[in-house]
């Protein structure tokens, strides 16, 4: 009865009509129960499972039943073993193809970029929350790359990248001798995430826009009359106040580098150079479509689940933590 | 049902319509449905269909790598194709084991192609290529001082070496290598492969290559490089693209010149290594194989693959037909299809060829050796 503790205090004129209406209303409720006895409880208690009945279903014919078939196809033969069961055959090979550690090494890597993905758009949102002159420029011009496909924003990069490109003459005209940007296999991974921060920091730019919608000013304009400076005012004011969007862009900028690279990286290196930016994606495909390998591709996919799913829950649990925490 | 990936393909369709009217003439009462695939996903759909067990009765393929890791799937087609044996070429691409797969549409091989004008503009005198290693790199030298690179090389995708061992290979392995190689005793300890391995490397340090080989891809920018006139030789295709329909159009027909590898082991006869590009093969669940077949033979008509030939530029598999018309490249190229042998790299399988590109980029980055390449692709080649 929420109505009932919330008006009185507010309209203390009102307090006994409203009282009175709560009480009829739950007079009548108990009424409608007690007539409906019997049936009408199971079917009280049926309407919910009849509601969830098709989004369950389609979860599990269409999501968890294949998935299952997929677990189980890894533990069968490729080729002239089609179809037989090789226990952790494909798992073992995977583990000893090097083309595959390192596709699980990139993954690492792309945590261990993951604040720079987020700190990008945070600093940038800051800039144009505090009115930077030009920001309202800079909000149409900043989430301009997040409409554009990965195989055009690819297509761009690998010509500005280019050997004989324009980034490298522009270097060259200071004297600086050219990089092979794509061509380098120590540096290829981080061109190739950097291009994909690139194109994807636009959305998370609107959601820490919002968020600083939600700050109070007050608190900005009594830390500037206290004298802070602009590094203490992101520090001490703006972080803190801003935990849960910080954390909510954290968790979907993670889950779009580990799901939506592919396109870029087909375009952009086709996972070489040496094949340094291989990502799990990519192998997955590589073997189901060049290789013909499909069982040793639902292996490697299987070993992406439960690579996803563990981030996945921890990054639940750290959202769930800090919404205690607020 | 056909699943191919050029029937969508404006060039293609005199070809497709071609074949179609043969097939009718043959089975009316059959109706022909063509399904053009994207060609990226081709073998990933096609996966499915095969993991399925149903899907289309007649279907194209790569000859090589991707047909042989998929013969389970095909029915063997040497009675149905027999009376075609000796008009067309390249069926070793479509063979495994002695048994035919598929019927041959075009074929596919690794021309070195050079611009006669950059050779003019170099002093070097365009109606006689190198015929030795040395010679050639003594005229990439001469190239060089005219501003121009000698190979236009994408090893992006990991292809360029591919086609450096096919082209340049009957140069360097002996007769008899070369042919225990395509039989499947590939002997990579040789001093002869390896120093096909060394050729790539030394090309790569001594700067024969245009810069950044292995973050251009071949496809198209290294054949651009060479179309541009920034680079004057690079190893192309006979079909399809970066082919010599493609560098007429911008070098034209006249300053297209096709040399045959350069002889690195004294005692080499320099052949033209082609296959079977593209074939018809029918699939092992279809219900009539007779019917289906002779769609395979519908399709590598000479009447139908005529049309392919002009209006696609491929090289048909068929060697009947008169080509005089496409200029001397083109010509130059037919009259070695009959000493031609079969490409090395279409022996090896999917998965050497893919470590062979990643091993490919790091010798031209100088992060391996070619002992312990060639000790890597000798172990993937016996593992498959």
């Amino acid at each position: 009865m929420p109505i009932g503790n919330v008006q009185p205090s507010v309209r203390p004129a009102q307090a006994g009509r409203t009282d009175g209406a709560v009480a009829r209303s739950s007079v009548r409720r108990g009424g409608a129960r007690s007539r409906r006895t019997g049936g009408g409880v199971w079917s009280e208690r049926l309407a919910p499972l009849v509601l969830v009945a098709p989004a369950v279903l389609i979860i599990v014919v269409l999501r968890l039943y294949p998935l299952l078939l997929g677990v189980n196809f890894s533990f069968t033969g490729d080729g002239a073993r089609n179809g037989m069961a090789v226990g952790l055959d494909n798992y073992r090979e995977l583990f000893e193809d090097p083309l595959f550690r390192t596709a699980l090494g990139n993954v690492g890597l792309l945590v261990l970029l993951l604040p720079v993905a987020v700190a990008i758009p945070g600093l940038l949102a800051t800039f144009i929350y505090l009115r930077v002159p030009g920001h309202r420029l800079y909000r149409g011009v900043y989430f301009f790359p997040a409409v554009l496909s990965p195989v055009i924003v690819g297509a761009i990069f690998n010509l500005l990248l280019a050997f004989d490109g324009p980034l490298n003459a522009v270097l060259g005209s200071v004297g600086v001798s050219p990089v092979d940007w794509l061509g380098d296999p120590d540096l290829a991974m981080f061109i190739v995430v950097g291009v994909h921060i690139w194109a994807t920091f636009g959305m998370a730019l609107v959601v820490f826009l919002a968020g600083f919608a939600t700050l109070d000013s007050a608190l900005l304009d009594a830390a500037r009359v206290d004298g802070a400076s602009l590094p203490q005012v992101i520090w001490h004011v703006i972080i803190p106040s801003l935990t849960r969007t910080i954390q909510f862009v954290f968790v979907t900028t993670m889950i779009g580098m580990l799901t939506s690279m592919f396109g870029l990286l087909f375009v952009m290196t086709s996972g070489g150079p040496e094949g340094s930016t291989y990502l799990p994606e990519y192998y997955i495909w590589i073997q189901q479509g060049q290789m013909n390998r499909p069982a040793l591709a639902s292996a490697a996919s299987t070993v992406l689940f439960v690579i996803m799913l563990v981030v996945g829950l921890l990054q639940i649990n750290l959202l769930r933590r800090a919404g205690k925490e607020a | 049902m056909v699943w191919d990936w050029k029937s969508g393909e404006a060039s293609a369709a005199p070809y497709i319509d071609r074949a179609k009217a043969d097939f009718a003439k043959k089975h009316p009462d059959v109706t022909v449905e063509f399904v053009a695939q994207p060609f990226d996903q081709y073998y990933t759909l096609l996966g499915a269909a095969i993991q399925s067990g149903k899907g289309p009765d007649v279907i194209l393929f790569n000859g090589g790598g991707q047909i042989r890791d998929r013969v389970d799937a095909l029915a063997p087609l040497d009675e149905y194709l027999a009376e075609d044996k000796q008009r067309l070429a390249g069926w070793d691409a479509f063979t495994k084991d002695g048994r035919i797969y598929a019927g041959p549409v075009t074929l596919q091989g690794h021309p070195i192609y050079y611009n006669k004008a950059l050779y003019e503009s170099a002093g070097l005198d365009p109606a006689s290529p190198a015929t030795t290693w040395s010679e050639f790199v003594a005229d990439c030298a001469a190239i060089a001082r005219a501003g121009a690179k000698c190979f236009a090389l994408g090893n992006k995708e990991g292809v360029g070496i591919q086609f450096w061992l096919s082209s340049l290979a009957s140069g360097v392995l002996t007769a008899q290598e070369y042919d225990d190689w395509i039989a499947g005793k590939r002997d990579w300890s040789s001093p002869n492969v390896k120093r096909v391995f060394q050729l790539w490397q030394e090309a790569g340090e001594a700067g024969l290559n245009n810069d950044g080989a292995n973050s251009t891809a071949m496809f198209n920018d290294s054949f651009a490089l060479f179309q541009s006139g920034k680079a004057a030789h690079v190893i192309g295709l006979m079909s399809d693209v970066g082919h010599w329909k493609d560098f007429n159009e911008f070098l034209t027909a006249d300053k297209l010149g096709v040399m045959d590898a350069p002889v690195v082991t004294a005692g080499t006869t320099p052949s033209l290594p082609y296959d079977g590009g593209i074939g018809y093969g029918v699939a092992r669940w279809t219900k009539d194989p007779k019917v289906a077949a002779d769609l395979v033979r519908s399709l590598t008509s000479t009447d139908a693959l005529k049309a392919f030939y002009a209006e696609a530029g491929a090289i048909a598999a068929d060697t009947t037909i008169d080509v005089s018309q496409g200029g001397p490249a083109v010509a130059t190229i037919v009259s070695e299809i009959k000493g031609g042998k079969p490409a090395l790299h279409v022996a090896l399988s999917s998965k050497t060829l893919d470590l062979m590109g990643r091993l490919s980029q790091q010798l031209l980055g100088g992060s391996v050796t070619v002992d312990e390449v060639v000790k890597q692709l000798a172990a993937s080649d016996q593992a498959g």
